[in-house]
């Protein structure tokens, strides 16, 4: 494999940053600052990604509906996200009476953690992974399947019952999409045959799987975003916070900060989801390569791994979102409908389908 | 030295809330306690390094079965109800008996502890492995135990359908 | 087996109508925003002419009205928004007459009905266009809507303007 230059890549900057703290300190120390760092860094997108995304969302929302949108703080408004979180930020938590005290303050942080520990796994770009498990895959469908608990706890703490009606919904409708988005990513291990985020990477080297498994990875594509969609309690799916009857579902009772973890975090699981759709099927942080164009290759290699990785996430939220804004709430009967009748079949064929391609050669990497 | 810190904690955590989920007199709290007690016996296999057992940990028993647990819980009666004390009779031999397990268990473990590492390989396990072992039909692999089970598991579904289903 | 044709033609078409809703929105995406920026835009604002937006009394050059004090308005008024204040005077020709001496009119309880205007029988009260009127204390949407010195337009004048 030819070596190609990559100038704005930032893994010459934490090899020597490395180098760098091992030469001053014993290794312990260097490891324990670079944790340290890697915590802060992760930490702070997650927070800066969290603002670009409510105000890439109410931009676009706005331009779905003929409206231009925040248009006030700042040019184009690119402040308002900063403005709204200054205000959550001084706003009175208040404190409800009757509630489960302990349960009522834990569930914000079940569901920020979950959503961060998710997070915290996703290759942003080359070298820009924090933990590269070789299970990667099934860490992220684990780890993520934590928030539903949050969800779950807030409206049964809350001590009311739009809150309890919201949580119970947001219950079935987790435990039903989980199911064929795991198998959708399933379908894809099936083709890589790694688990591994970065191996997943590496093996969209040339083609990405959206295109080597055809027709089982489109199916596979097109159930994954949906139910991820569906995971996030947005868009069309959103009737465990459906505000014409439940004013606002499991968070009716939270102001505040602790509010604003549930914001934070219903913005963050679209990204994650968005991250790990464009890591397993669209190549993630790789760039568009064809074999044999070397100079073609170079290129591309010169736009920086994680602007890539951006890029593809970027597409798949304005597709979340361009969803969102076009279809009108599905009834729950409806919504389990769509899991339990269409998806999950589907879903279960198309495994099978993608055996039989993989185990006759018909992948276009093996065909060509 | 880090290992063993983080060992610590987590045991305390282990040990804490699984006295704090059964002696908890709210039925819910119980069920998050017992949630804290699968996470941090996650994190003991994540010290262990066994990433795959670390996930199906997570996955089935802190995002599958305590949402079961926890729905279920919902949809009883009244659960944020203080549950009524056991009477004094019941609650001494419950703590005997749970005594007399531990011991058990920590006579066992204790004796055998040094046993059980020369039996187990020492590198990791990989999910292939796995896999193959469960599919396999040669000695010491698994496939008629997995079909059996798949088969009480389908036995539980066609159960659950026929409680679940309107009666004509 | 119709039933498992029925399913695939189910599912076809329900694809089939979400890109239809997708292609409607995607459309919707780049048309022309239409959203007025006010402050902006003041210049070139249209308000249309039938709006309500504040009661004024149109006074001519002489600083005159048409205010007879006869205080229907007053009376028509649904929530006491008006108040019509009156005083005797004695005119030249020594005859004893009811003026108007402060109309006071409170934005605060308004609700914009129009009963005011319609019911006036000289015509002496109209609804503007000026519709900034947030103002900081309530005290400042009491208005009094004669000017200072104005006075009663005299009724040959009118008649004279009706004949030409």
């Amino acid at each position: 494999m030819t070596h190609y230059s990559q100038p704005l890549e930032f893994t010459g900057l934490t090899r020597w940053f490395d180098s760098a703290l091992r030469s001053v300190m014993p290794d312990f120390w260097a490891i324990f600052i670079e944790l340290v760092i890697v915590g802060i860094a992760l930490l702070a997108t997650y927070a800066v990604i969290a603002m670009i995304l409510i105000y890439v969302e109410r931009k676009i929302t706005a331009f779905f509906q003929a409206r231009i949108g925040p248009n006030r703080v700042g040019k184009y408004g690119i402040f308002q996200t900063v403005a709204d979180v200054l205000k959550i930020l001084i706003k009175e938590i208040i404190h409800v009476n009757k509630v489960d005290k302990f349960l009522f303050y834990a569930a914000p942080f079940f569901i920020i953690v979950a959503s961060m520990l998710t997070f915290g796994a996703i290759p942003f770009g080359k070298g820009l992974q924090a933990v590269d498990f070789n299970i990667g895959v099934f860490y992220v469908t684990a780890v993520s399947s934590l928030g539903i608990i949050g969800v779950l706890l807030a409206g049964w703490s809350s001590n009311n019952k739009y809150s309890m009606i919201g949580a119970m919904r947001s219950g079935a409708q987790f435990v039903s999409y989980e199911l064929s988005g795991g198998f959708a990513l399933m379908t894809i291990v099936v083709l890589t045959g790694t688990m591994q985020l970065s191996g997943m990477v590496e093996t969209q080297r040339y083609c990405w799987n959206l295109f080597n498994g055809h027709i089982a990875s489109f199916v596979a594509f097109i159930i994954y975003l949906i139910s991820g969609h569906a995971e996030t309690n947005r868009g069309p799916f959103d009737l465990p916070e459906a505000e014409s009857e439940l004013t606002a579902g499991y968070h009716t009772e939270y102001s505040g900060l602790q509010f604003g973890f549930f914001y934070l975090a219903e913005y963050l699981n679209m990204f994650v989801i968005a991250a790990i759709a464009a890591t397993v099927f669209l190549g993630g942080w790789m760039p568009i390569q064809i074999k044999g164009w070397d100079a073609f290759n170079q290129i591309m290699w010169y736009i920086p791994s994680y602007v890539w990785f951006f890029g593809k996430t970027g597409v798949l939220i304005f597709i979340s979102l361009w969803v969102r804004w076009s279809f009108p709430r599905l009834r729950i009967d409806q919504l389990l409908n769509l899991e339990w009748k269409y998806l999950l079949p589907i879903n279960l064929v198309n495994i099978l389908l993608m055996v039989i391609l993989v185990l006759s050669g018909l992948t276009l990497t093996q065909i060509f | 030295m880090v290992e063993l810190i983080i060992f610590y904690v987590l045991a305390i955590v282990i040990s804490v809330f699984s006295i704090m989920a059964v002696s908890s007199k709210r039925l819910i709290r119980s069920a998050t306690y017992l949630l804290f007690v699968l996470l941090a016996t996650a994190g003991l296999y994540l010290l262990l390094d066994y990433e795959y057992l670390f996930a199906v940990q997570t996955a089935v028993y802190a995002g599958g079965i305590m949402v079961l647990f926890i729905f279920a819980i919902l949809l009883t009666h009244k659960p944020g109800d203080r549950v009524p004390n056991e009477p004094k009779r019941q609650r001494i031999l419950s703590i005997i008996l749970s005594v007399a397990g531990f011991a058990f268990c920590a006579h066992i473990i204790f004796h055998n502890i040094n046993r059980v590492y020369q039996l187990v390989p020492a590198n990791e396990i990989n999910v292939k492995q796995l896999g193959m072992t469960l599919m396999g039909t040669e000695k010491f692999e698994y496939l008629l135990p997995f079909e059996t089970i798949s088969i009480l598991l389908l036995a539980c579904m066609v159960g659950a359908i026929m409680i679940a289903r309107k009666r004509s | 087996m119709r039933t498992f044709s029925q399913y695939i033609s189910d599912l076809l078409k329900g694809i089939s109508s979400l890109l239809k809703g997708l292609g409607v929105t995607w459309k919707e995406f780049w048309t022309k925003k239409v959203t007025r920026q006010y402050p902006e835009n003041r210049d070139t604002l249209v308000i249309s002419e039938r709006f309500r937006a504040e009661l004024v009394m149109p006074h001519d050059e002489n600083n005159e009205h048409a205010c007879t004090a006869c205080g229907i308005c007053q009376m028509n008024c649904p929530n006491g928004t008006i108040r019509v204040v009156s005083k005797m005077i004695e005119t030249e020709d020594g005859k004893k007459k009811k003026v108007l001496d402060k109309y006071i009119y409170d934005l605060g309880m308004c609700t914009f009905c129009n009963l005011c205007v319609i019911s006036c029988p000289s015509h002496a009260i109209e609804f503007s266009n000026k519709f900034e009127n947030a103002t900081f204390t309530r005290d400042k949407l009491v208005h009094q809507l004669n000017h200072e010195g104005s006075k009663l337009r005299e009724k040959k004048k009118v008649v004279k303007e009706d004949k030409e």
